[in-house]
């Protein structure tokens, strides 16, 4: 794996108790270099009422973030608090430039929806349409220059961006549509690349985990990625590699060291993985009073994986027994 | 003292079913630690089963490519297999199987590293008995 300390601090957002992130780049990045999927909650705009297919953000469980942030790869940003924070901070010549870009967006956004309407085919005139188009445009790009710089003084002096207005302007001023970001991501930009993430000292606010914490630093330590376990009644799905390549090896239940565990559990949890070809996996971490062999665990052919995606020893991962189970067929 | 009892009484049975129904033998009973003589946190039973039980998935992959083709019979030496009895109704923990998996005997001289499997039986009243393997540590399931 290559360097965590060779890629620049993730920005995770923290926004109505969820861990979200934004930015492709960054989902990437994590999915290849810290074996984390997650799941995706945002909607496609164009179908917002189907689920198969979700895209951007990415929400993290909040386990995943404290391994993360714990590893110095990630931070957490509070985004409801930072967001006007950043904005009261800006100096004129960066906030003249972030109105700028709203505009730009806006215009384009709006010039879209003009060529669009342009475009759009009558029945009787199909042919002579696409004719028309391209000239159409061409005359307009100078005249909308002419524009861009009047609306820029103009914008001056209104001190904050208008109120977002999907009503279309007619043509006579095509001022653009008042574009409202739903992230705070044009704010990050615009911080001059050579300069640290100016977010990244605060201290994180504190990630609240579940007891299932220690189990789940365990596996992910070893290389393993996890979805959520819901689908197969279990904490974790563990899989051996990405999800897409590989079928999950283990559906894992976190107990803690001492909790009493059924035996229809162990029972029940066993049938069901061999039926659906894992193993069920119980794991918890060891309490400090035990210190019997520590050494019992994972030898063998378990650390395969380790092997490849040998990381360096990180004192913060807890020590975890675990124990899979599967049917013996007798 | 009861529950010593009890525990013989799952001892006993899970024997005879793996004496007369799975056809095991060399069935023993092991109650204390062949090491340090301190009596085991539940008896174990040792026995070998007529077929190998467990097979795990990388050695599979070596008999089938040392075995390419499908009529040659995989060799089906069997090994000793260790048997948890234990009853439906009662509560284990993590701790308490670390305990079982820690206390455990070598396998042989030649092999000075304890077992890391046991094979959980467990017993219902109406006198059914499942067998699930409990595996030490992460141990990929098999291909079945």
């Amino acid at each position: 794996m290559t360097s965590s300390t060779s890629h620049a601090p993730l920005r995770i957002s923290k926004l109505a108790g969820r861990y979200l992130i934004f930015d492709i780049d960054d989902v990437m990045y994590l999915r290849r270099n810290h074996n984390m999927c997650s799941v995706f909650t945002g909607t496609t705009p164009q179908n917002p009422q189907q689920n198969v297919f979700m895209g951007l953000p990415l929400e993290l469980m909040p386990e995943e973030v404290k391994v993360l942030v714990d590893k110095h790869v990630a931070y957490v940003a509070d985004d409801a608090a930072f967001h006007p924070a950043r904005l009261a901070s800006l100096d004129a010549p960066s906030r003249q430039a972030y109105l700028q870009t709203l505009k730009d967006e806006g215009r384009a956004a709006y010039q879209e929806f003009v060529d669009q309407q342009r475009r759009k085919p009558k029945p009787s005139q199909v042919k002579a349409k696409n004719k028309k188009s391209e000239p159409s445009s061409s005359t307009e790009s100078p005249r909308k220059g002419t524009e861009d710089e009047e609306e820029a003084s103009l914008f001056d002096s209104s001190p904050a961006p208008t109120p977002a207005d999907p009503t279309p302007k007619p043509e006579a001023e095509p001022e653009g549509y008042a574009v409202t970001h739903t992230t705070s991501s044009l704010l990050l930009t615009q911080q001059p690349p050579h300069q640290q993430p100016i977010t990244s000292p605060i201290p994180s606010p504190a990630i609240e985990v579940p007891a299932s914490y220690p189990l789940y630093a365990h596996l992910q330590h070893k290389g393993y990625y996890m979805m959520p376990g819901l689908r197969f009644g279990c904490d974790y799905n563990v899989y051996p590699g990405d999800p897409l390549r590989f079928h999950s090896h283990f559906q894992a239940t976190h107990h803690g060291w001492e909790e009493e565990i059924t035996m229809l559990d162990i029972v029940a949890g066993g049938r069901l993985g061999t039926g659906v070809k894992k193993g069920y996996l119980l794991g918890g971490a060891v309490s400090e009073t035990h210190t019997e062999h520590i050494d019992g665990n994972d030898t063998g052919r378990g650390v395969d994986i380790t092997a490849s995606h040998g990381k360096g020893g990180d004192g913060t991962i807890p020590h975890v027994r675990t124990f899979c189970i599967e049917w013996a067929g007798m | 003292m009861s529950d010593s009892h009890h525990i013989r009484h799952l001892v006993d049975t899970v024997l005879d079913n793996l004496q007369y129904q799975h056809d095991w033998t060399q069935l023993q009973v092991l109650t204390h630690s062949p090491v340090d003589g301190s009596p085991l946190p539940r008896p174990l039973i040792s026995g070998l089963p007529l077929r190998r039980l467990y097979l795990h998935p990388d050695d599979q992959l070596e008999m089938l490519k040392a075995h390419p083709k499908p009529e040659d019979r995989l060799p089906e030496t069997p090994e000793i297999e260790w048997v948890l009895p234990t009853h439906l109704a009662e509560k284990w923990s993590l701790k308490s199987f670390a305990s079982v998996f820690d206390s455990m005997p070598a396998q042989a001289p030649s092999r000075p590293e304890r077992p890391k499997r046991i094979l959980l039986a467990t017993i219902h009243d109406d006198s059914t008995i499942v067998y699930y393997f409990m595996h030490d540590g992460l141990v990929k399931p098999r291909q079945n």
